[in-house]
Order: C-alpha cells, then structure tokens, then sequence
C-alpha cells in the first residue's frame, strides 16, 4: 500500500540532499565574501537591477508553472501545454540573462581564476545555472509527454515532482539574488 | 522446526525455476534483488582489489628500509586502497545488502524505483571503473582518500589522478543519494498493512536513519569535490592560501561528509547484528526502542562531531573542547547498543553458526575501536596519537572488525536466503577463525606502532627497536586474512553448486523475508503474513499468545 | 625497565619486550609528555573497565548459554532500568574523561605570552628552523635547554605538515598561511626524535627531526655557533670544494652564510658538518653518506627536489670536504 505520492516524496527527498548541496557551495561564498577587499568583487562588478528583470522572469515561470498545475488538476491539457510553453520561454529567457552577464564578467576577465569573487560567485551561480539548465531540459520533455496518447495518472504525479523541482530551483535563486546582488544594491 | 538442511545432493534443478536466469536478464534487470545481488558481487571484487593493494603495503613495511615499492607508487597504492575500500566497497555493499534486503523485510514486491535503483548501480560501477582507470592514464590519485589541500591541488598534485578521483566520487554519489532516496521512498511508503515504524526490523530502521545521513552527508562531498575541481581546472583557489584560499576550510567541508561517512559504514552493519544475533539467541532483541531510539541519536550527533579529525590544526580550545563533548557524547548511544545485544543473549540458547560466531566477534572487536575511538575524544591524547598508526589501527577495528564482521554475519545469514542453498558449516569455521586471527594479528599490534611514534601513510620507516617484529607481525596477519578470503570465496562457489537446500526458514527467523521460498520470486511474496508485532513468523508460531 | 612500569600502570596495552623508546609517548621526557601519559593511563583504566565488562559477559555467555536442547528460553523484551543504568554511568565515565582532558589541554597547550623562541618552517622534504633572537637558521635539527620552556611557532612553506616529538609533547599541524604555537621543555639531556605527522607528498615518511636538550652552557654556546657566519676554508680539497658550490648552482637553493643569502628552497648548509643526521634522518652524517647523498639524492630520497647533478667524482670529493668545514 502506498501512502504518500512516491514521485511527490522521492523529489522532496532529493530536494532535501539538493538544499545540503547549494547550502554547502552558499557558505562558501558568504565565507570568503568579506576576504576580498581590493578588486573585482560584488560591489563594482555585479549589474543588479539588470538581474533583477531576469530573477523576475524566474520568479514569474514558478507562478506559470503553478497556474500550469491548476490546469492539469482540471484535466485541461491543452491548458496546461500553453502555461507550461510559458514556463520553459520564461526559463530559457532567464539562462540567456545568466549567460550574457557571464559573457560581459568574462569580457572583463572576472573569471574563478581571477579572485575568490569570481570562483566563489561563478561555483554558486554556475551550479544554479546548469541546475536551471537541467529544469529546463525536464519541462521540455514533460511538454513532449503530453502529446502522446496515454498521459495519466503516472505522468501527472510526475508533473506535480517536476514542478516542485522547478520551484526548488527558483527559489535557491532568490536566496542567490538577495545574498549576492540585492545585498550589495542597497 | 529447527531447519534441518536437507541432503547435499540437491540439485539446481531442484531450485525454483525462477532462481536459473541469463546474463542478459542480469545486466537489464531492475529486480531489487538482482541489483542487490550485483552490488554484492561488485563489492566482492573492489574488495579483492582494496585487498591486494593492502597486502602489496603491507610487503612494502614487513621490514625496515624494504625497496619493494617506491614512494611515489606507494603513496598512490594506499590513497586507492582507502578510497577502494570506503567508496567501493564499504558503503555499496551495505547499500547492496539493503537493496536486497528492505523490500522483502517490509512485504513489498521491490523497491519504490526500480529504475532508479538500477541506475544507481551503474553509475557506482562506472564511478569506479573511472575511478581506476586513473592508472591508465599514468598516475593514480596519491594524496590520501581524503586528499588534503593544498597538496591535492594542481601546484603540488600535477598529474590527473586527483581528477579522476574527484569525478569518480562525484558519479559514485549520484548513485549513493539516489538508493538513499529510494529506501526512504520504499520504507516509508510500501511497508505491508500493520507494519508500523514501531514494528520495522531493526536492520530496515537502521538502513532507514542511515538513508537521511546519506541525504546530509553526500551532498555536502560533492559541494567539495565540485569547488576542488573548479579550483584544479578553472585555477580558482578556494583550498590555496597563495590566492587567498583556506587549506583548513577543505578539512573542514570534507569531515563534514567524512564523519556522517563512517557512521553510514557502521548503522546498516548495527543492523545487521540486531536481526542476527537474536534469531541465534531464540529470543527477541532486548531494548528495541532504545536501539532505535539509540540510533537517531547517533545520526543527528554525528553531523556535529567532525572537527574532531582537525583536533591537531590549531583551531583553539574552543573548537576542541566543543568537539571533544560532542564527540564523547556520540560514544554513549553506541554504548546502549552493544550493552543491550549483550542482554538478548544472555538467558538465551546460543546457537554457534558461522554467522553467531561473527556477530559476537563483532560485539568483541567493535567495542575496542569503540573505545580506542574514545581516547581519541579525550582531546589531549589525540594530539599524541592521531595521524598515526594508532588510527589506523582504529579505523580498522570499527570498519573491518566492525562492519566487516556483521557483513560477514549476514552473508552467513542470509546467502541461504538469496541462492536457495546453505553456506558449508564447517567452511565457514575455518574462515572465521582464520578472519578472526588473522584481524587481530595484523591490526592490534599497530595501536602499539603508533604509540611507539610511528606515523602513518609512510612507505618506510627507520629500524627503530621493535618495529621490524611488529611490523612483520601485521603483515603475517595480513595475509592469514588473505587466506581466509580464498577460504571464503572456495565456500561461496562450493555451496552454490553442491550447497545443501535451504528452504524458505532453515533459521526458523521471525522477520518477513524468512515468509517466502528461497530465493524469492520476482514478486518476493505469494502472500504476505499478517504483521501485529516485531516478529510476525513468531506470532504465526504462537497462535493465541501475547507477541512480547 | 621503564615500559614495564608503564605496562603496569596502563592495563589494556599488551607489552611487547623490543618496544622502541625512541619515539613512543610511554618514555615521556617532559612535563607535558608525563601530563599527556598520565591522562593516557587514566583513559586506559576507564576503557579497560568498559572492555572487560564486555568481554566477560561475552565470554560467560558463550560458556553458559550455549543452547542444551530446543526448548524456548524466556523471551524477555527489556528492562527499562537496565537502559537507564547502562546509559547514565557511560555519560559520567565521559564526564570524567572531558573535564580531565580540559585540564590537561590547559596545562600541555598553554596561551601564547610571548615571541617565539625558534620558528620551525616545513617544507617538502625538510624543516627550517630559525632561531629570532640571533638570527641563527638551520635545519632539521632543534636545540633546546634543559628544564626551560620554548615557544616553538610552527608554519609551512608549502603543504600542510605536521611537528611530533612524542617525548616531548602534542603535535600539531604545519598550515601554509598560519602560525600555530607548541611549547616544548625536556627534562634531561638528549637527543629526541622527531617526524612529519601529516601526509605530505613522496618523501612524507623521511622527513623526521630531532631535538636536541642540552645543559644551558652548551646550548648557549651551541646558539652562537649556530648564528655565526661560515669560516672560508683553508684546505685545498676544501677551497676547490667552495667555488665549485657556488658555480654547480648549489648556493641558488642552499643558504652558507657569509657566501650568499636566498630564499630557503632548501636547507641552510652554513653548519651542517655540525649535525647529527643528514637529509631530515636520512641517514648519520658520515663522510660517506654524505658523498652518497652528494652522487644520488633521487636514490636516496626519491622525489625530492634535489637535483642529481651527476657530479663527477673530484666534485664530490672536493664539495664534501667543504661541506664538513661548515662546523
């Protein structure tokens, strides 16, 4: 007999041993923060308000996702394709903010060679990214899934695992964002 | 019933049809049980390997000055043996017990993800084959299975070893937190009607505890490996003071997943004599819920004693008294443990199987390096002994005589189980006392190296007085356990093909694995017994009596 | 029969009669290495307490409850006050030991008052040792006087190694960036030994040292020794010996003082004729071992940075009659 939702609760478990992780590669970050004082580091080499338009772009493919889920609670497939199209756009959108800012500190030579800002913030944010990456890859094949003929009981509950996973995600990003840009705005 | 094996010429076609498959099947298969089975073979081989890099060591320190290896292969020789041993063979293994093991205890018919479970297997496999593969490339790993830096890093580690190690490590993890992932989902999910979490087996509950220390403490290791990585490729310096790194911070990040380690090498072993030992005392496990209370003490402790292996960096008294409390505190639940196995034999009727035999062999050795695990709590004589072969000499106490002993006690116990077949008695006497000699002649003699000031992980050492004797000692005792391993293996084969028929209960155990014919069908139970106490084939046993 | 003595005092340690005396933590010779053995001892009679409880029991077990028939014994399930008993005195043995082990921890590692006396280096494959207060570098090798308490700072060059003289007291670890502290004292004169305690590469196992305790006439007039520059040689084998040192590219990585002033890459030669041992314990310092080392370090010492020059043989001849000048 099974009492809880096995994909719901195998993704919460993992979402456990994945919180450990980031919270590993976060301490390390806070840890050498105050160790660079001269230098590239968050003060004069972080864009903020600019992250803050993709981080909102983020933010709203959860809400897409959530109104997604809503939608296949109600068995409204079609529905359901349109908000999750929207979460994988809303996602790539951010990746490509995450890649261009790379691209602009990697210009400059801000590299995790360069100082400890640089291997501290592209380890943290880096990770995030190819965790975003990984999400992505995720949705597009649960949008591929529900094509098929036989979408049920099976590929909801693991829609619902994905979904969590993408919130996951977001949220891990929102503590990035506070912690490395939204800190060094104010 | 006292399970009489039946003649030995019993035949394989004697066997249930479903116990002869192909090797197709095997290699495809997502059966818990032949999942279980492959990690069991798997670690059987890395052991083989871990054992053989031990005994060409110990060749290398049988005399003083010996020039059997050089330095450099001697240093990458006992960095694979460590990382063989823990990453290959200690942890899959028990993971591999528990695979096979969990479902059939909880009257489930597999795991809650089958997939996944094979999954994790392959990629373990793969993690050490890429792992070994560093030999290939010209030069293994040599900064010891924990590689401190900055020694692990590029400026004084040039060759590609290190990578190899951290990349292994990093895929044998995935695997590691995948099966952690997959337990919890089976036990807390798939546990047959009645079957509460006051009732699980010990060896489930303890497989279970062990699942969340996995789900803390591998994640944390990959964190590490990830940031040792981009330090050896991107030239960060995360663990270089030269760019502003910290050395301390890599021990730091490393013993956080290192001490929650070594407890996940011992609680499923713990569990493993809480199913044996009362099965061969024919009475119940005295104290459960202290053991199981027991045991979550142990894992909540154990994330928070691990600056006890930096006891000689110079973190000031702070840290050390904070982590001398914290780390004498963990040895009082260990204590309750091996106090309360005691007590479910005394008053019993003990049977001596093989399997008995390494149980108690196991309360003997493990409460040594329990102890000697308590001198090093005592944090002044750490600073004396640590780092040298008094630690070795303990970690060998609480991983071989500890948690190889209890496998071996449940291989003994259970290959009925898994292959329809009883392991031979009498070989099986042989290969324990030759095993249990042959421990205590190689191991207890290096507590008294290290207090003699010899330090470890050193390819040679001086002709101090004395340490010739003791060293050639170890060696001998070396090879005796080599010997009782071909002891061991002669037997495995032997019984596989001549054993006598096990039947589904030749133990007349009490647990729901012992509810099915041996091996289990696929779907491990024609019909599940009711569960209304610890030990539902006792109950059925005992119509009309109060389950004690 | 000093380790008898400990034997007996220490239950739990099985006594083996060739035990060495020359590294082991039972031959104390300090006041922190006799506190260090005494909080040993205590722990020893708490775990041997412990051990032997477990073993009778598991040993009358085996004798008294061997099965005798088939019959069911009594299926008793636990006892609540067993558990509180066997939980409760293990906490006040532990009790005992962690309020023991802060005051011992207090007596052995005590706070840093002052400058240090010597500053021990670590290197890959070698320990510098410099001396502050006049200006005195050497290697592999500590003078100390007698009865009189040396703050030793303790740091790395490169990797982390680790400083242990059991006879003398704790160890404690070499960190590249950091300075850790260790005080040291010897009771008598004597020569203590010394080793790397933390894996530190190919020649971990052949970086040792020693400490030398000596009466405080010796020891001040070693110091001075030590602090003084190289004298020039006046022997012919010696003087060729000198200009072949410097144009071998020998003095790019070796200090003589008086001769050059480097970086330490490698240890300081300027008394090294005055040393017990050569190479960190490599070996004594003979004429032979030392025109052994000169021929072939990669042999001797494989993987260290010493290069073999592939001298020709006057060179050896010739450099080592130098070397044995630097007294």
């Amino acid at each position: 007999m099974t009492r809880y939702n096995t994909a719901k609760l195998s993704m919460a478990v993992f979402l456990a041993s994945e919180f450990v992780f980031f919270a590993f590669l976060i301490a390390a970050y806070v840890y050498f923060y105050g160790a660079v004082v001269q230098g590239p580091r968050a003060s004069n080499s972080l864009n903020p308000p600019r992250t803050l338009v993709f981080t909102m772009c983020l933010v709203a493919s959860s809400a897409t996702m959530w109104m997604a889920e809503r939608r296949l609670r109600n068995a409204d497939r079609r529905e359901f394709r349109i908000w999750l199209g929207l979460t994988i756009f809303l996602g790539a959108v951010f990746v490509f903010g995450q890649a261009t800012e790379y691209a602009g500190l990697i210009a400059k030579t801000i590299t995790p060679a360069r100082n400890l800002f640089g291997a501290t913030f592209f380890t943290l944010t880096g990770f995030h990214g190819l965790h975003v990456l990984a999400g992505l890859i995720s949705l597009s094949a649960l949008l591929g899934l529900t094509f098929r003929k036989n979408f049920g009981a099976k590929e909801i509950s693991g829609a619902g695992a994905i979904a969590m996973y993408w919130h996951f995600v977001d949220a891990v990003w929102v503590v990035i964002f506070c912690l490395v840009y939204a800190s060094v705005w104010i | 019933m006292s399970g009489v094996p039946f003649p030995s010429t019993a035949l394989d076609s004697d066997l249930p049809a479903h116990a002869r498959s192909t090797w197709l099947e095997w290699i495809s298969t997502v059966d818990h049980k032949r999942i279980g089975i492959l990690y069991l073979l798997t670690t059987l081989f890395f052991f083989g390997v871990g054992g053989i890099e031990a005994l060409l060591m110990r060749i290398q320190l049988a005399w003083p000055e010996n020039t059997f290896l050089g330095p450099d292969t001697y240093n990458q020789i006992f960095t694979m043996h460590g990382t063989t041993m823990v990453f290959l063979v200690v942890v899959p293994l028990l993971l591999g017990l528990a695979n096979y093991l969990t479902p059939l205890m909880i009257g489930a018919s597999d795991m809650a993800l089958p997939r996944l479970n094979a999954f994790s297997f392959w990629v373990f496999l793969f993690g050490g084959i890429l792992l070994y593969f560093s030999f290939a490339s010209g030069h293994a790993p040599s900064a010891g299975w924990f590689s401190y830096a900055p020694l692990s890093e590029t400026g004084y580690s040039t060759r590609s070893g290190l990578d190899y190690w951290a990349l292994a490590l990093l895929g044998i993890g995935v695997g590691t937190i995948a099966t952690a992932i997959n337990l919890i989902v089976t036990i807390v999910n798939l546990r047959t009607e009645g079957l509460t979490f006051r009732r699980l087996p010990l060896f489930v509950w303890m497989v279970f505890v062990n699942s969340f220390l996995i789900i803390f403490a591998l994640p944390a290791l990959n964190a590490t490996l990830a940031m040792l990585l981009v330090d050896r490729q991107l030239n960060a310096h995360f663990f270089t003071q030269l760019g502003g790194g910290s050395p301390i911070l890599w021990q730091h990040y490393f013993w956080s997943f290192g001490h929650p380690e070594v407890y996940i090498m011992v609680l499923p072993a713990f569990g493993i004599i809480s199913e044996v030992i009362p099965v061969f005392s024919r009475k119940p496990i005295f104290g459960y819920r202290f053991i199981a209370a027991s045991t979550v003490g142990i894992a909540l402790l154990s994330v928070g004693v691990w600056a006890h292996h930096m006891f000689a960096v110079g973190l000031g008294h702070a840290w050390e008294y904070a982590f001398g409390a914290s780390s004498l505190l963990i040895a009082i639940p260990t204590g309750v443990k091996v106090f309360n196995w005691i007590a479910t034999m005394w008053g019993g009727s003990i049977r001596f199987t093989t399997s008995m035999l390494f149980a108690i062999a196991f309360l003997f050795t493990f409460t040594i390096g329990g102890l000697s695990g308590v001198t090093f709590a005592t944090v002044p004589i750490d600073w004396q002994v640590t780092d040298s072969y008094y630690v070795v000499a303990h970690m060998h106490y609480v991983l071989f005589g500890g948690t190889l002993f209890a496998v071996m006690a449940g291989v003994y116990y259970w290959f009925p189980k898994m292959s329809g077949r009883m392991l031979s008695e009498s070989c099986g006497r042989i290969h324990f006392w030759l095993m249990f000699i042959g421990f205590h002649l190689t191991f207890f003699i290096q507590h008294i190296l290290g207090l003699d000031g010899m330090p470890r992980r050193v390819y040679t050492y001086a002709d101090h007085p004395g340490w010739a004797a003791m060293n050639m000692i170890s060696t001998i005792g070396a090879f005796v356990i080599g010997i009782s391993m071909l002891v061991f293996l002669a037997n495995i084969v032997m019984s596989l093909r001549r054993g006598a028929f096990a039947g589904d209960n030749p133990w007349n155990a009490w647990t729901l694995e012992w509810a099915t014919t041996s091996p289990p069908p696929e779907h491990n139970f024609d019909s599940v017994p009711p569960v209304r106490g610890l030990r539902p084939l006792w109950d059925l046993a005992h119509p009309g009596e109060q389950t004690p | 029969m000093k380790w008898a003595y400990s034997w007996i005092r220490s239950p739990g340690y099985v006594s083996i009669s060739t035990v060495s005396m020359n590294l082991s933590v039972f031959n104390a010779a300090s006041p922190q290495a006799s506190d260090l053995l005494n909080l040993w001892n205590l722990c020893m009679w708490i775990c041997g307490s412990v051990l032997t409880v477990v073993t009778v029991s598991i040993a009358f077990i085996i004798v008294r409850y061997r099965q005798h028939d088939d019959a069911e014994p009594k299926q008793t399930t636990g006892n609540v006050k067993l558990e509180v008993a066997w939980t409760v005195i293990p906490i006040f043995l532990v009790a005992i030991l962690f309020v023991l082990s802060i005051r011992t921890a207090r007596a052995v590692d005590r706070p840093v008052t002052r400058e240090a006396d010597i500053i021990v280096t670590g290197h890959q494959w070698w320990w510098e040792i410099v001396y502050p207060s006049v200006d005195a570098i050497t290697a592999n090798e500590i003078h100390v006087p007698i009865g009189r308490d040396m703050l030793v700072a303790i740091e790395s060059a490169d990797v982390i190694h680790d400083f242990w003289v059991p006879r003398l007291g704790r160890k404690i670890d070499a960190i590249p960036g950091m300075r850790n502290f260790v005080w040291i004292s010897a009771d008598k004169p004597g020569e203590y030994l010394g080793t790397c305690a933390e894996f530190c590469g190919a020649q971990h196992a052949r970086m040792g040292f020693r400490v030398v305790a000596q009466d405080a006439a010796a020891y001040t007039a070693w110091l001075s020794g030590q602090a003084s520059a190289a004298v020039a040689p006046t022997d012919a084998a010696a003087r060729r010996g000198r200009s072949r040192f410097s144009e071998l590219s020998c003095a790019t990585c070796h200090n003589i003082r008086g001769e050059n002033q480097q970086k330490p890459y490698a240890p300081d030669l300027t008394h090294v004729a005055s040393r017990v041992m050569l190479a960190a314990e490599r070996f004594a310092n003979t004429s032979e071992n030392l025109k052994a080392w000169l021929r072939q370090p990669d042999v001797l010492k494989p993987g260290c940075n010493m290069p073999n020059l592939k001298l020709a043989d006057a060179d050896v001849t010739d450099i080592a009659a130098y070397l044995e000048t630097l007294r």
